[in-house]
């Protein structure tokens, strides 16, 4: 302790800045921590480069950024082996259970299911058609004035084909009281 | 030398105190309110006033200005008068301030959970209430430098250099981002539209940070800690250069709030350079703050002022580090919409602001009421729970945040979004809210043991209302420089060409970032096909903007194949041009709306599920946390405002043919009755003159105009 005390002491005596007294606050000379205007030298100089190498080298743009971004993914997708002209229905149980957690997971129920917001799935009536590869289509590409969201980039072709089995398989005549009324014409 | 007797008013130091306790709880506890009502939406009671996007204006405005505020007059009036030996300049300004102040408060929280909002971050406050602002804040100014210009120091101290910064500087950032055009008592269009009014924004939003939360805290620190310390301040010469390098750098580093989003690239590197730079000026006010100590740590042990004022400077460290971090784009590309920033602010918020002001309160209190601190222990025991209460805030919300921006920005291996439904990000970082709460709740118990120990120390005491103390008189001295006098010891005791010197280092930084923002065309490429909205969005849009959704929801897709892939085509400056005011957002509590209206589009919705979500959004979506507005399909659209709106748009130069505002409340009927017909066809019956017609008439036509730009030039 003592020697702590007489160490401050000293420290004080030597450095005090003379005539510094700001209600009994007292300044000392000491010069600024070398580390620290080391570093801040260095992002002055790091900012010099930053600057020249975006806006005088003309380094990448947010927007050069993005096209390459988007160029490698395009490059790394895979390819669509069917579409909706030569796509099939499923009918094993293991694509229908899982189209029927799809049909959950990507909630088609909040419009198609107790909020009626959307056509009802159960009866015979079709806006845009019960065949296979319309029903594909409609839930790929989406119905833009309905508002029905396309699900091209949600889903991959393997599981829009099982969805569309599970609504064409399972969901017929499993309307409840609550269903929506018929909409868009009949089908057999 | 004449030795001349004086009294300190310590009553004024009493009212600011008193004052920063009260508004401080009840801040912190509308802060406990809105974290409950993020992770349990039912907590906004399906009342307009209650709702998460009113309080949270309210959360953050309380904060800053009326606790954060209060502190910093309280650290000013008592530490102003001691360090130049004078009473303040005039009873009179500082009740005037005091309870203009008090008064602006109160009308800030009856007008923001009313909906009266300019929905810019911590500028809400309408044009009335700006003007008052204003006027109180020139009374602030005119009391501090006509205490200054009485004084019986020769010198300024470190500590009112920061003061005379925060004034002048929040002069300009207030006056010149609070510029709006009234359209009647309670509403108002910023001047600005779109990306200038977000770099003018963000000018102002950072460096309400710098100087009102920063700079005069270093001010309280200078004065408080020495003084609780009895140390002597560890470096006068790091004061001299981190205190002109904070001020003359801070004023640039505002577009760092806008990266990777619709602001010229230019200008964004400004935001992080500047940011970059900023950390050691920063640290240099630490770093003097924590050498002050030295010599005096085996009394930190013991006294609870200097707990709360280490954690305190070092909370503002971390938070100065982190900035710069922040700042840097590919950081920014992960953090920004992100529970990050508020992280971040808050370690800001509760450790820097927080514990110095309690710190200083704990110090200044039984000086004032010339007693001691009720319990010692007690303090203790706040700073403990205080501190506790910081980590498990914050932690949590790191962990969330890092959470919720990987998730964005999965991909399956098939190339599409690992969790393309939004509400399954958010689903996931729900634990974390519900330990947020814990923590603050912590930090609220600290708060109230802080109370009662300030409350009982007042009791044992009697407030010296004005107490005594002497000092020689300033004796004349020649304005020129003396010999072996260093230039900035010259400037120091010439407080006119000090301030002047102070204004033009913040000044620069604004005026090259914003002048060339506002007057360089092509910083704004026009885009054709993007034109005024009708006078039903328009209608709508002010709906969006008195229910606060931009606290929740961004309106800006930023450059990224996973936000592209999620929201569609990413935001342009040209695509905002009539908003005023901007609405771009800066947390996504839910998805962004920038594309919301685009047929077709990543995330359209049919009028029918808008209804719907508005009404009871867990009805369309199990999961969602926002909050039911129920109040806009029972409420009646205000038409006749309309005209007003529309001519107000013209005055800022949106271009309504002629006489348009004759037309206006026709045409917003027409489309109105259209959408509710659209809206019977689906079997809801709705009148076509409630405001959620409007509301959705705006979703509808979000992001719309640059899509038929492009099948038109096709």
């Amino acid at each position: 302790m003592a020697t702590e005390e007489k160490y401050d002491q000293e420290t004080i005596n030597s450095k005090l800045m003379i005539d510094h007294d700001y209600d009994g606050i007292k300044e000392l000379d000491n010069p600024p921590p070398p580390w620290l205007m080391l570093i801040f030298y260095g992002t002055i100089i790091w900012s010099v480069f930053y600057l020249f190498y975006y806006h005088v080298f003309d380094g990448p743009t947010q927007e050069d950024e993005y096209n390459t971004e988007m160029a490698e993914a395009k490059a790394n997708m895979p390819k669509n082996v069917f579409d909706e002209n030569n796509i099939v229905l499923l009918s094993d149980a293991a694509s229908l259970a899982e189209g029927e957690k799809l049909f959950a997971s990507k909630a088609c129920d909040a419009c198609h299911g107790a909020t009626n917001i959307g056509p009802n799935l159960t009866d015979e009536y079709w806006i845009h058609g019960n065949k296979v590869g319309e029903v594909f289509k409609v839930i790929k590409y989406g119905v833009a004035e309905k508002g029905m969201t396309p699900f091209k980039g949600q889903m991959t072709d393997k599981q829009i084909q099982q969805v569309t089995s599970y609504i064409l398989v399972k969901m017929k005549g499993a309307a409840t009281a609550n269903t929506k009324g018929p909409q868009g014409d009949k089908y057999e | 030398m004449e030795q001349q007797t004086f009294y300190y008013d310590n009553k004024i130091v009493r009212m600011f105190g008193g004052a920063t306790i009260l508004w401080g709880i009840v801040g912190v506890l509308v802060g406990l309110t809105i974290a409950t009502q993020l992770a349990f939406p039912d907590a906004n009671f399906s009342l307009p006033w209650l709702t998460f996007g009113r309080l949270r204006p309210l959360h953050t405005n309380a904060i800053i200005f009326a606790f954060v505020g209060n502190g910093i007059f309280t650290a000013a009036y008592y530490s102003m008068q001691r360090l130049l030996k004078t009473r303040m300049y005039s009873d009179l300004l500082g009740r005037f301030h005091f309870w203009g102040w008090q008064l602006i408060i109160v009308a800030a929280a009856i007008t923001l959970p009313l909906g009266f909002s300019e929905a810019k971050e911590y500028a809400e406050l309408e044009w009335p209430i700006d003007i008052a602002v204003v006027i109180v804040w020139i009374a602030f100014g005119w009391n501090m430098l006509g205490t200054i210009a009485i004084r019986r120091t020769r010198h300024i101290y470190v500590a009112i250099w920061f003061f005379i910064s925060t004034f002048i500087t929040i002069a300009v950032l207030y006056l010149v981002n609070n510029l709006s055009l009234p359209v009647s008592l309670w509403k108002s269009y910023s001047v600005y539209a779109g990306v200038q009014d977000g770099l003018v924004q963000w000018w102002y939003g950072h460096n309400a940070v710098a100087f009102f939360l920063t700079t005069p805290m270093l001010g309280l620190m200078y004065y408080f800690l020495p003084k609780a310390a009895n140390r002597p301040v560890y470096s006068y010469k790091l004061s001299i250069i981190h205190f002109w390098a904070l001020i003359f750098l801070y004023i640039w580093a505002g577009p760092h709030h806008l990266l990777y989003q619709a602001l010229p690239g230019w200008a964004q590197s400004m935001g992080v350079v500047f940011s970059v730079m900023l950390l050691m000026p920063s640290w240099g006010g630490m770093v003097n703050g924590l050498l002050t100590l030295r010599g005096a740590w085996d009394r930190v042990r013991d006294s609870a002022v200097l707990k709360f004022f280490v954690v305190g400077v070092t909370a503002y460290g971390m938070s100065t580090f982190e900035g710069p971090l922040l700042s840097i784009k590919s950081v920014n590309a992960i953090s920004h919409f992100t529970d990050w920033t508020i992280a971040h602010v808050h370690i800001g918020g509760m450790g820097w602001n927080g514990f110095m002001i309690f710190g200083m309160i704990y110090w200044l209190w039984p000086r004032i009421f010339d007693t001691k601190l009720k319990s010692e222990k007690l303090a203790n025991a706040h700073f403990w729970i205080g501190t506790l209460g910081i980590i498990f805030y914050a932690v949590p919300l790191y962990w969330a945040a890092i959470t919720q921006a990987l998730m964005w920005k999965e991909f399956t291996p098939e190339g599409f979004l690992a969790y393309p439904n939004f509400m399954e990000t958010v689903t996931q970082i729900l634990p974390m809210y519900y330990l947020r709460i814990v923590g603050g709740s912590l930090y609220i118990i600290g708060f109230l043991m802080f109370i009662y120990n300030i409350i009982a120390t007042a009791r044992s005491g009697k407030l010296i209302a004005n107490e005594e103390a002497s000092a020689p008189a300033l004796e004349k001295m020649s304005k020129k420089r003396q010999a072996g006098e260093t230039p900035h010891r010259w400037v120091e005791r010439r407080w006119v060409p000090f301030t002047i010197w102070a204004f033009i280092a913040i000044i620069i930084g604004s005026i090259i970032e914003i002048v060339p923002m506002l007057m360089v065309k092509s910083n704004v490429p026009t885009i054709s096909s993007v034109t005024p909205y009708t006078p039903l969005e328009l209608a709508g849009r002010d709906i969006y903007v008195r229910e606060g959704c931009y606290t929740c929801h961004s309106q800006q897709i930023r450059p990224f194949r996973s936000e592209t892939e999620r929201y569609g085509e990413y935001s342009k400056a040209g695509e905002f041009v009539y908003d005023h005011p901007y609405q771009w957002g800066s947390r996504r509590m839910g998805p962004d709306l920038a594309r919301e209206g685009v047929k077709g589009g990543k995330i359209y919705k049919s009028n029918a599920w808008h209804y719907n979500h508005m009404l009871r959004p867990q009805d369309v979506n199990p999961e969602s946390v926002m909050p039911p507005y129920p109040w806009l399909i029972s409420d009646d659209l205000d038409m006749d405002i309309i005209p007003a709106k529309i001519r107000a748009m013209q005055s800022l130069g949106v271009p309504y043919p002629d006489g348009y505002d004759q037309k206006a409340i026709n045409e917003a009927s027409i489309q109105a009755k259209a959408l509710a017909a659209d809206l019977a066809n689906n079997n809801i019956k709705v009148e076509y003159n409630k405001e959620i017609i409007a509301m959705i008439a705006y979703l509808q036509r979000l992001g719309v105009d640059i899509t038929k730009g492009k099948t038109a030039s096709r």
